[in-house]
């Protein structure tokens, strides 16, 4: 369970500090299916930064599965990050010179598994994600939906509690995008709490709930 | 948590994460590596040729017996002829109470008695040659460390009785008999006198002490020894003009002079004052003065590697920015401050390591064809080369730290949002 209570956040500026999360408090129970929509400048990446332990709170708690991380220093979120979380970005985010197994090996590298495991279980996991034939390719080899698949299966290889995508099909075609969606939707079925930011409605409608921010705050009338 | 040291399959990872990206940039990396290389070469050959013409030295130096000495009087005021105005303070009588054992420290002497301007012109059939010519005794082959080559040293008879036989030097023979390698058994005259050649002296190498001028007109491949008794009759004179004497060992140098000249000035009720002279001091000066060039060799090739040093640190800052958004990929996925460190390290040290390798293997290169073209013994040693990749990989620890420090600290979030 994500709990986040009277979570503020101001990002500095010279002398002023810009208020950009207000107060906000927030639940997401195991097991859902959430999506977070807003303009742009409301605050939802923000949101989604603190909510995947990216960035630490001014004011307030965060508790990520009962465990407090407002304490945490750089490493200790890093472990956080690690363990519990998989990231799914716009921009997909993979290492241009690795190729997808090798993306997909990485977050293992940093938690010491050993190599041959590493790569068994990365083989494994873009079978899952349909890539099973594309394992030596580069990203720049690959399709945009093929990309952010590599992304998803990096998200899911230590097996983390929640996965965080960061507006997953913003930069897909529509067909594609659904292609995501619909693998999101099937790790949902298989247990995955998931939290998606998105500003397209058909998107948000994957989701089992929708929370919307505007200004820095939760919208309570919608 | 994770501990400090970082296990091989870390290493491993790191250093595999630093060849792929060095792999992106391989001109800056190529150059990185020369700039390194060079450095190394620089201390490679500094290294080498300092030891190369020390040993060279050494071994001269040697060749002329680091326990031998010689002792003549010192007056510099009476200038060059004060030998034959005032005498030479050295005669027989001072011998023979050398021989009766005044001197523990002394294994042997020998006489040295000669002109006071060295040459003298020899014949043989007609040719005529200028020669260096000195009176001694048995011993100072052995003093001198000598080898006789062909032939035979003196013996004791052919000194009592003063016979007209001499040992030569290499030049003698070929100035005088071109065509004969085996002069033994030939013979010269010297002031109507004929000689017969009984051997001939082993070549000897004077390429350092004649570069820094020391003994400029005495040519000892140019020489002829004769039984001193019988050069003392041919000067008229009983007097000794050096002493050459052998310590019992290299530590007892300072005692065997000093036993000598005390012995002398004893004798001679303080009337005069007497130099001891030995190869071994010339040892210490050369020493200190090899000791000062590689000094200055080995700042020079620092700076070197001190610049190819800097160029690591400025290709690996540029890295670091190049790759913010990849370091913040990295830190996303949840990797520990110490591994973007360790990575961005290992890439310094390998592009530094490399270019040891690199300086190694052209360093080795120019050693041997410097060893070629010099004769000087300057290959190096595995300490040496040992040393060198050692030195490499320091540089680049000590140039990649900054900025693999300034990546491991980078906000993930601000990484994140850089393009």
């Amino acid at each position: 369970m994500l709990r986040l209570s009277n979570a503020s956040k101001s990002y500095r500026s010279g002398n002023f500090a810009l208020p950009v999360l207000k107060n906000v408090s927030l639940s997401i129970n195991q097991g859902e299916f959430i999506a977070i929509m807003g303009p742009s400048g409301s605050g939802k990446s923000t949101l989604l930064n603190i909510l995947g332990c990216l960035d630490t709170l001014d004011a307030g708690t965060y508790d990520l599965f009962g465990q407090s991380v407002d304490h945490l220093d750089e490493d200790g979120l890093a472990r956080v990050r690690l363990k519990y979380i998989g990231f799914v970005f716009q921009s997909f985010n993979l290492i241009s010179r690795y190729n997808a197994l090798r993306n997909v090996e990485l977050p293992m590298v940093y938690s010491r598994t050993a190599p041959n495991l590493r790569t068994r279980r990365a083989k494994h996991a873009l079978q899952l994600v349909g890539l099973g034939d594309r394992l030596l390719h580069t990203p720049a080899q690959l399709s945009g939906g093929q990309q952010q698949r590599i992304a998803i299966a990096r998200a899911l290889i230590n097996n983390p509690h929640v996965i965080i995508a960061d507006e997953p099909t913003g930069s897909l075609d529509s067909k594609s995008g659904h292609e995501i969606m619909h693998l999101f939707q099937r790790l949902h079925a298989a247990g995955k709490t998931i939290v998606v930011v998105t500003h397209e409605d058909a998107i948000a409608a994957y989701a089992q709930r929708i929370v919307r921010v505007k200004d820095g705050k939760i919208d309570p009338t919608k | 948590m994770t501990s400090m040291v970082p296990s091989s399959g870390q290493i491993r990872d790191a250093l595999y994460q630093a060849t792929y990206a060095l792999r992106d940039n391989r001109l800056r990396t190529l150059l990185s590596i020369l700039g390194i290389a060079v450095g190394i070469i620089a201390v490679i050959i500094v290294g080498v040729v300092t030891k190369g013409v020390r040993e060279r030295v050494f071994s001269e130096l040697e060749s002329y017996g680091l326990q031998s000495f010689w002792i003549y009087r010192k007056d510099p005021a009476a200038g060059p002829n004060a030998a034959v105005r005032e005498g030479t303070g050295i005669d027989d009588e001072d011998l023979q109470a050398v021989h009766l054992g005044c001197c523990p420290a002394v294994l042997q002497v020998s006489p040295r008695v000669y002109y006071t301007d060295w040459n003298v012109t020899i014949r043989s059939g007609n040719r005529f040659d200028r020669v260096l010519l000195e009176g001694v005794d048995v011993t100072y082959v052995d003093i001198s460390k000598d080898v006789i080559q062909l032939g035979r040293n003196f013996r004791p008879a052919d000194i009592e009785s003063r016979r007209a036989v001499a040992l030569i030097g290499t030049k003698v023979q070929q100035d005088l008999f071109p065509e004969n390698p085996d002069p033994v058994g030939e013979s010269f005259r010297f002031n109507e006198m004929k000689f017969t050649i009984i051997g001939m002296i082993k070549e000897k190498n004077r390429d350092f002490l004649k570069s820094i001028g020391a003994a400029e007109n005495y040519d000892i491949n140019d020489r002829i020894l004769i039984p001193y008794t019988l050069h003392q009759q041919m000067l008229g004179s009983k007097e000794i003009h050096t002493l050459a004497g052998e310590a019992v060992d290299v530590r007892s140098m300072q005692d065997a002079q000093t036993q000598i000249v005390e012995l002398l000035q004893r004798r001679h009720n303080n009337k005069f004052a007497y130099t001891p002279e030995s190869m071994e001091g010339w040892v210490h000066t050369i020493d200190s003065i090899l000791t000062n060039i590689s000094l200055v060799g080995i700042i020079a090739a620092s700076v070197s590697l001190l610049v190819g040093g800097i160029g690591i640190m400025n290709i690996m800052t540029t890295s670091v920015v190049e790759r913010t958004r990849e370091i913040g990929i990295r830190k996303a996925i949840g990797a520990p401050q110490r591994d973007i460190l360790m990575q961005f390290l290992m890439e310094a040290v390998f592009i530094s390591t490399l270019g040891g390798a690199l300086g190694l293997v052209l360093g080795l290169a120019a050693s041997y064809g410097l060893a070629a073209w010099t004769h000087m013994d300057v290959i190096p040693s595995p300490w040496i080369m040992l040393g060198a990749l050692l030195v490499s990989m320091t540089v680049g620890v000590v140039s990649g730290y900054y900025p693999a420090r300034r990546a491991a600290s980078l906000k993930p979030v601000e990484a994140l949002r850089f393009d």
